[in-house]
């Protein structure tokens, strides 16, 4: 049975040994020599795209239609129905999103990462990739991180578009507050170009985690059967609790000194 | 699923009720799993999102008083019952998955019920019943650390208290805590049916149990946000004294 310190002490442990793996990683990309398989890379984007994007999509819709319907309201009890556009705008873009992609990805993503790695593992196929001569790490989680930076920020920017789109419906057709032109006005005001480069960034440093950590729980699985579950319930726990701490951090970099608001002075 | 849920809710109120000691186990487990996971999201989440983000807006209005108010209407209606369900899925339910998965894997499952035991009321039920009541509980405290990412928020702008909890406590509406509850409630429930369901039908060898993980880890988020979308419409919709800033 667990005890009540093993989940703060197994994620020190694994912290460690993930962020040497995931350097390892990230240094077979910047290098280049993931470039001798990028057809591979390529072809994970693909399956990135086929596969996650509608689930991404769909799940981000769902987050921008509750942002539009918390905020409606919430802009209706201060008496400004008509600013509703402000806290969609923030909610959706600056931080609501990047916490949505981040779930959804480690969720879909990651956990299908150490699902598909791991089985590889077990039945000892990846030892076979290295006896013919293929370098493991870089064939299998190099180009897997190059095809998401490649996928993702296309990904991310529809799904961007997706979230307003949710938003809109929300206030503007659901609650109804606040007429389409009213709205639109308030939210394209409170948000510029920046923003948008902001929350990316913020999602991308999630993607590039989220697949590290998947890649190296997949890679490093062990125990049969069983241990491959084992392994992909372990990553969730690391993935979800680094989501929130980068976002955190990424709105104390971005937003900590400066909220960026066009009120005032 | 459906299925399931009906069996489950059937036979966790039809006599005998042998389950109690793999309740009180599952529920000690979830509880030792998600409760750091739990501190360090809710409060990072809390502290950037609401906390900052609203904080900037309202110093520049010169009133950061009034993000007592607001951390009502975002810890506790949103973000709360949002944490609870992503990290009780993600810890708990992968979890249960894996643990599940892995005995049907083995035969494990099967051998259960030629010893004449039912699976149902032996594995599901606790679990579903343990994940009802635990992520009800857990909510209250993402409550309590949201707010207390909402009092560092106020520090880190070098604001008196005072404020802070005066609008806190003239919003705050045992109707939002309560509904709040129930959500996170009915979160459990969604989330145990299907991270049972999905470990109970794992097949296909080593890559079965990951995938069976995979996906309940996946339908338990969409299923959790739209239930989450729902609830929250028709509690606005239809408690109009929520709408109302004290």
């Amino acid at each position: 049975m667990t005890g009540w310190l093993d989940v703060p002490r197994g994620w020190l442990d694994a912290f460690g040994e993930i962020a040497r793996f995931g350097s390892r990683v990230a240094g077979l990309v910047y290098s280049g020599r993931v470039l001798r398989y990028f057809g591979e890379s390529l072809r994970q984007a693909g399956i990135l795209i086929l596969g996650s994007a509608l689930v991404i999509w769909a799940f981000v819709f769902i987050l921008g239609l509750q942002c539009g319907v918390i905020g409606a309201y919430f802009n209706r009890s201060i008496g400004a129905p008509s600013l509703a556009g402000l806290f969609s705008a923030y909610c959706d873009l600056r931080e609501g999103l990047p916490y949505a992609f981040g779930y959804i990805l480690s969720a879909k993503v990651g956990t299908g990462i150490v699902a598909e790695l791991g089985a590889m593992r077990i039945s000892d196929e990846i030892d076979a990739l290295e006896v013919m001569g293929i370098q493991p790490v870089t064939f299998l989680a190099a180009t897997r991180l190059l095809g998401a930076w490649i996928a993702i920020p296309f990904l991310y920017l529809v799904g961007v578009g997706v979230a307003y789109f949710a938003s809109y419906l929300a206030v503007v057709d659901q609650v109804g507050d606040v007429s389409s032109g009213g709205y639109l006005l308030v939210f394209w005001t409170y948000q510029d170009f920046v923003d948008v480069l902001f929350s990316l960034a913020k999602g991308m440093v999630m993607t590039t985690v989220i697949v590290l950590v998947g890649c190296y729980y997949g890679y490093t699985a062990s125990g049969g059967p069983v241990g491959v579950g084992t392994a992909t319930a372990k990553s969730m726990v690391v993935n979800i609790i680094m989501v929130h701490i980068i976002g955190m951090l990424g709105t104390f970099m971005f937003y900590g000194a400066n909220p960026r608001a066009p009120i005032g002075g | 699923m459906m299925i399931l849920t009906a069996r489950t809710i059937v036979s966790a109120v039809r006599p005998p009720y042998p389950y109690g000691e793999e309740l009180v186990g599952q529920f000690l487990f979830v509880l030792k799993l998600s409760w750091f996971p739990m501190t360090i999201s809710t409060f990072a989440l809390c502290l950037g999102a609401p906390g900052l983000q609203a904080a900037g807006i309202l110093s520049l209005f010169g009133n950061l008083d009034r993000l007592g108010g607001f951390f009502v209407v975002t810890a506790v209606r949103f973000i709360g019952p949002i944490v609870t369900a992503a990290v009780v899925a993600g810890v708990a339910g992968t979890a249960i998955t894996a643990d599940l998965g892995a005995r049907k894997i083995r035969e494990e499952l099967d051998a259960l019920q030629v010893l004449g035991v039912d699976p149902i009321k032996n594995l599901v039920v606790p679990r579903f019943l343990a994940l009802m009541v635990i992520t009800g509980l857990l909510d209250i405290f993402a409550v309590v650390f949201g707010m207390s990412a909402g009092i560092a928020a106020e520090l880190l702008y070098h604001q008196p208290l005072g404020g802070f909890f005066a609008t806190l406590f003239a919003n705050a509406l045992i109707t939002d805590l309560a509904a709040s509850v129930t959500m996170c409630s009915m979160f459990g429930a969604i989330i145990a049916v299907v991270c049972c369901y999905k470990g109970m039908t794992a097949s296909g060898g080593p890559a079965g149990v990951g995938r069976a993980v995979n996906q309940a880890v996946v339908i338990a988020f969409m299923g959790v946000f739209a239930f989450l979308y729902v609830f929250t419409t028709v509690l606005l919709a239809t408690n109009p004294e929520l709408q109302a800033i004290r």
